[in-house]
């Protein structure tokens, strides 16, 4: 009796897997999607930190997103510089200035179409700039970079002519109107006064643009962070004539961190890592055989800003002094090992008016610092002692690394002593309002590709109020307002020569490195342009 | 004490047990430093802006005034909105819960079932080799870091072998839908859905008679009626949700679990890429859990062991796996039960490392994430949620407890 119970129930859980086994197997390659079109797989960490309009979105992917969803008037070409010359017509086709650079008028591209059909014209230029400047989201770049201390006001002149005038002469106007906060924005999905945010199920609805190279198929967030996203080319763009874009489909996928990330790339996952991958990720990516890492300029700097209120800082030849000690080489390889580059100003390498000034001060020049301090009673039993303070958040790559191999290297000149001190990122900015941090370090990307984003907001008295590093030269200023006004790129490059100069005298703040992009993607895939303007060009890229 | 008395003071005790972790939670994350107004500005910040940005937020209130203002929004039954991004905190928890949950349910599984039958294996073998082979691996199990373990069957199943997906749900434009059908025009998945229900219910029938069989029972009338009134209610159930849909001329479930949702939807092919993405975070966690549960069960079964009924049943020579599975780990079985109940709740909240291993979007990464952007609001709506779910699943481990053991009830 035993013996046959045993039996059927064996024959019983036999006839259930089988019958498991079967559905599954039949219903698995019945169901199977068709062969997938061919499409590319971009993997990131990073995430919308607010929403896709450019009247509120200030971080580097959603930046990311509205260039492949939206168009502005010019554009840098691949390659830039942020040299005048790299700018060329993307939805205006010509440009000019008057004598005095306070009025420019573009003449725009004709028959260009909105994504949904909708005729492209002047009056959406205005509509853009007259939306973004009185939305005036405080979080947003209208403010943060100060569109309305810039422009008076926007001129429609005929259907495809608009004039800008400017409050004050601005060299660097073309470089704002290539940035993405200045892209065009489709009045049908951008209400004049309402910021346009995420809406679950409704990825058009979710963006206001509508004149790039690609579409917002999907975007799904969970939680506030993002799950997917879908662009699919747009049929509509002005430049799809000239074969753009050149993948029809890009999928994003979003990773926890640099280690998941990196893994996909590696198992095949993903075509493209693209931000951010950590230093030995990439070095460990770079052996296999399977992936194409690529290296471009880096725009992003960090950099020591000392307190000038008060002593010790308040002493240029301190502040030189300090200068002369820091080990950019040691921070370089065994920080960041070897995948930034040392950074002698404020003004990155690779863009239009970059000179080495901090080389003067020595890299490192240990004599040159015990020769500084020496006059003011500092030497080897009387230290010139401060606290510098790093933040411990991850909002910076391995800042406390960072931090302490500064402190190594200002401690080998022998005659400075340093305490380190390491706060969270919510706590450091309050720490740097209340202005109790002697020598903090800070970061820096870029909003519009053009010196005086590297410059205004550091060093001009009002513009670098914000570091509270209390730095105010009268003569800096001037230079700094000189060469704001000025449109000619010669005179611009003297200017910002002789600023970097009296930088590197006054050195309110100190140059440490500046990073570099990274990409790494599988081997067949090209069109991949890593320039200093920190754009991910989506179409320009393709499989092979 | 009754069971129902039982059951409404332990209810009653969950309000002043949620009302003070939210006190404790609320005040630590304003003692922190830093301060979510001015995560708001990217790099320039103008005081004006930080005043106005400061009001938004309603921090410029006092602290009591912001506290009671928080609570009398509980009692409404909302949970406020982010600091970060202004979305309710409620419809961010409940997208990112079902993630958590799926995550959970399948560790769990994983879990118990290694847990017991290794625990019960080495206490069949007690000082053996074997024994000892099972304690060690359950001991390295437990103390092995999460993220390290993950990273590892990343690297052999993802990047070596290539055969399971290293992160995420499932592939991307994957996800499931859930049964969505508008009631005036059939979806191409739905004879196949209608197969696999029919399968389904046929499978569970076969399974149900023969498990009536193999006890030998005969259906007595009272179960017959308890029978006949679960199907009446969910008949009941069943027509009001159906009339309901009807009414709005669409039906759609979605349960936020892709395995679940992949089958609603009638599509095997979603299925299998759910279960394939599920694979590596759920046994990372499993096995990292099995620990506790090889250890309980092998040192309960010892003392069962030990009982005289099963000296007895052995005596009466009953198969050995009768003896062990079918009489003693029923009576051990009960300390495991606890463990589970504590374990799912911790894990709801605390797959923290997995999830972000993983790179899965559940409510792990959710308050990791707020936190670094102190969203106050956030975090206390996540706190309470958590406090919510872990009362429920102890109250009904509880009631499963007393259910089990009548001594309890006491």
């Amino acid at each position: 009796m035993r013996g046959t119970r045993a039996i059927s129930k064996i024959a019983i859980v036999g006839i259930v897997i089988v019958i498991i086994v079967v559905a599954a197997v039949v219903g698995y390659f019945l169901m199977q999607p068709a062969k997938k079109e061919s499409v590319l797989i971009m993997g990131t960490t990073d995430t919308v930190e607010s929403c896709l309009d450019p009247a509120r979105a200030y971080d580097y992917f959603g930046w990311e997103i509205i260039q492949a969803l939206g168009s502005g008037l010019v554009e840098y070409r691949p390659g830039a510089t942020g040299a005048a010359e790299d700018i060329v017509p993307a939805l205006a086709t010509s440009w000019s200035v008057s004598q005095d650079g306070l009025v420019w008028t573009f003449n725009l591209r004709q028959g260009v179409k909105f994504d949904d059909g909708t005729e492209f014209n002047a009056t959406h230029v205005k509509y853009t700039f007259d939306r973004g400047i009185g939305i005036a989201d405080p979080e947003g770049p209208f403010v943060g970079i100060g569109y309305g201390d810039i422009i008076e006001n926007v001129t429609v002149v005929s259907k495809y002519v608009v004039k800008f005038y400017l409050k004050i002469p601005f060299s660097a106007f073309l470089s704002l109107l290539a940035c993405q906060a200045s892209y065009i924005v489709d009045p049908k999905y951008a209400p004049l006064n309402q910021v346009v945010e995420y809406k679950a199920g409704d990825a058009r609805g979710s963006h206001p643009m509508g004149l790039g190279p690609y579409k917002l198929t999907k975007w799904t967030r969970t939680a506030g962070r993002d799950e997917e996203m879908v662009l699919e080319a747009n049929p509509n763009y002005w430049n799809a004539t000239g074969g753009y874009p050149k993948t029809q489909k890009i999928i994003i996928k979003f990773y926890a961190d640099s280690a998941s990330l990196a893994l996909a790339i590696d198992a095949g996952e993903i075509d493209i890592a693209f931000r951010q991958l950590s230093a030995a990720d990439i070095n460990n990516l770079k052996t296999k055989t399977h992936l194409k890492v690529w290296q471009g300029t880096g725009a992003f700097i960090q950099y020591l800003v000392l307190q000038e209120k008060r002593p010790p800082f308040n002493n240029p030849i301190i502040r030189q002094a300090v200068a002369a000690a820091i080990n950019r080489t040691a921070i370089v390889n065994t920080v960041f090992l070897g995948q930034v580059q040392k950074l002698y100003s404020i003004i990155p390498v690779g863009m239009f008016g970059h000179t080495d000034v901090f080389l003067t001060l020595g890299d490192p020049n240990y004599t040159l610092t015990r020769q500084l301090l020496a006059p003011l009673g500092y030497n080897e039993t009387n230290k010139l002692t401060f606290k510098l303070w790093y933040e411990t958040s991850g909002h910076y790559p391995q800042s406390p690394q960072l931090a302490q191999m500064l402190k190594a290297s200002l401690e080998a000149s022998g005659v400075i002593s340093v305490e380190l001190e390491g706060v969270e990122w919510t706590q450091y900015r309050q720490e740097r309002i209340r202005e109790t941090m002697d020598a903090y370090i800070l970061g820096w990307y870029p909003d519009y590709i053009d010196p005086d984003d590297y410059i205004y907001p550091f060093l001009h008295s009002s513009g670098g109020s914000w570091l509270h590093h209390n730095y105010a030269n009268p003569k800096m200023d001037q230079l700094i307002e000189w060469a704001r006004g000025n449109t000619t790129a010669s005179v611009r490059e003297q200017l910002y020569e002789q600023i970097q100069e009296l930088m590197a005298e006054d050195c309110p703040i100190i140059p440490i490195y500046q990073g570099s992009a990274w990409a790494v993607t599988k081997s067949n895939v090209k069109g991949v342009y890593l320039d200093i303007t920190q754009s991910w060009r989506h179409w320009l890229v393709y499989k092979e | 004490m009754t069971l129902r008395v039982y059951i409404i003071s332990r209810i009653l005790l969950t309000i002043p047990m949620i009302l003070i972790l939210l006190t404790m939670v609320f005040v630590i994350i304003r003692v922190l430093p830093g301060d979510p107004v001015l995560l708001h500005f990217e790099k320039t910040e103008h005081p004006e802006a930080i005043e106005e940005m400061r009001q938004k937020l309603g921090l410029d209130k006092p602290i009591w005034a912001q506290y009671f203002d928080y609570l009398f929004g509980l009692l409404r039954g909302d949970l406020g909105k982010s600091m970060h991004d202004f979305s309710p905190i409620a419809e961010q928890i409940f997208s990112a819960f079902p993630a958590t949950l799926e995550l959970a349910i399948y560790s769990t599984i994983i879990a118990v079932s290694i847990g017991i039958f290794l625990g019960v294996e080495a206490s069949k073998s007690y000082n053996k080799p074997k024994d000892h082979t099972i304690r060690i691996f359950g001991i390295v199990t437990y103390a092995i870091p999460i993220f390290f373990l993950g990273m590892l069957l990343q690297i052999i199943f993802a990047v070596n072998l290539r055969w399971l997906p290293v992160g995420g749900r499932t592939y991307p434009t994957m996800e499931p839908k859930g049964l969505k059908m508008s009631l005036s025009q059939l979806p191409e998945g739905f004879t196949i859905h209608l197969l696999l229900s029919c399968m389904a219910g046929l499978m569970i029938s076969i399974l149900c008679f023969a498990a009536l069989k193999l006890k030998g029972k005969k259906i007595t009338r009272k179960i017959l009626g308890i029978l006949i009134s679960i199907f009446f209610i969910i008949w009941i159930l069943w027509a009001w949700v159906g009339w309901y849909f009807i009414s709005k001329g669409e039906l759609h479930i979605a349960t936020g679990l892709y395995t679940i949702d992949s089958l609603l939807e009638g599509n095997l092919y979603k299925f299998a890429e759910a279960i394939r993405y599920l694979i590596l975070p759920s046994l990372t966690l499993g096995l990292v859990l099995s620990g506790v549960f090889i250890r309980l069960t092998r040192s309960n079964m010892l003392e069962t062991i030990r009982l005289d009924f099963v000296t007895a049943a052995k005596a009466r020579g009953l198969k050995e796996t009768t003896v062990i599975y079918g009489y003693a780990l029923k009576n051990a079985f009960l300390p495991i039960l606890t463990m589970m109940g504590l374990q799912f709740a911790a894990l709801l909240g605390g797959a923290i490392l997995t999830e972000t291993t993983f790179s899965w979007p559940g409510l792990g990464r959710y308050i990791v994430d707020r936190i670094n952007f102190r969203d106050y609001t956030a975090i206390q709506g996540a706190i309470v949620f958590f406090g919510i779910l872990v009362s429920i699943v102890s109250l009904v481990t509880d009631l499963l407890y007393a259910y089990l053991d009548p001594r309890i009830r006491l």
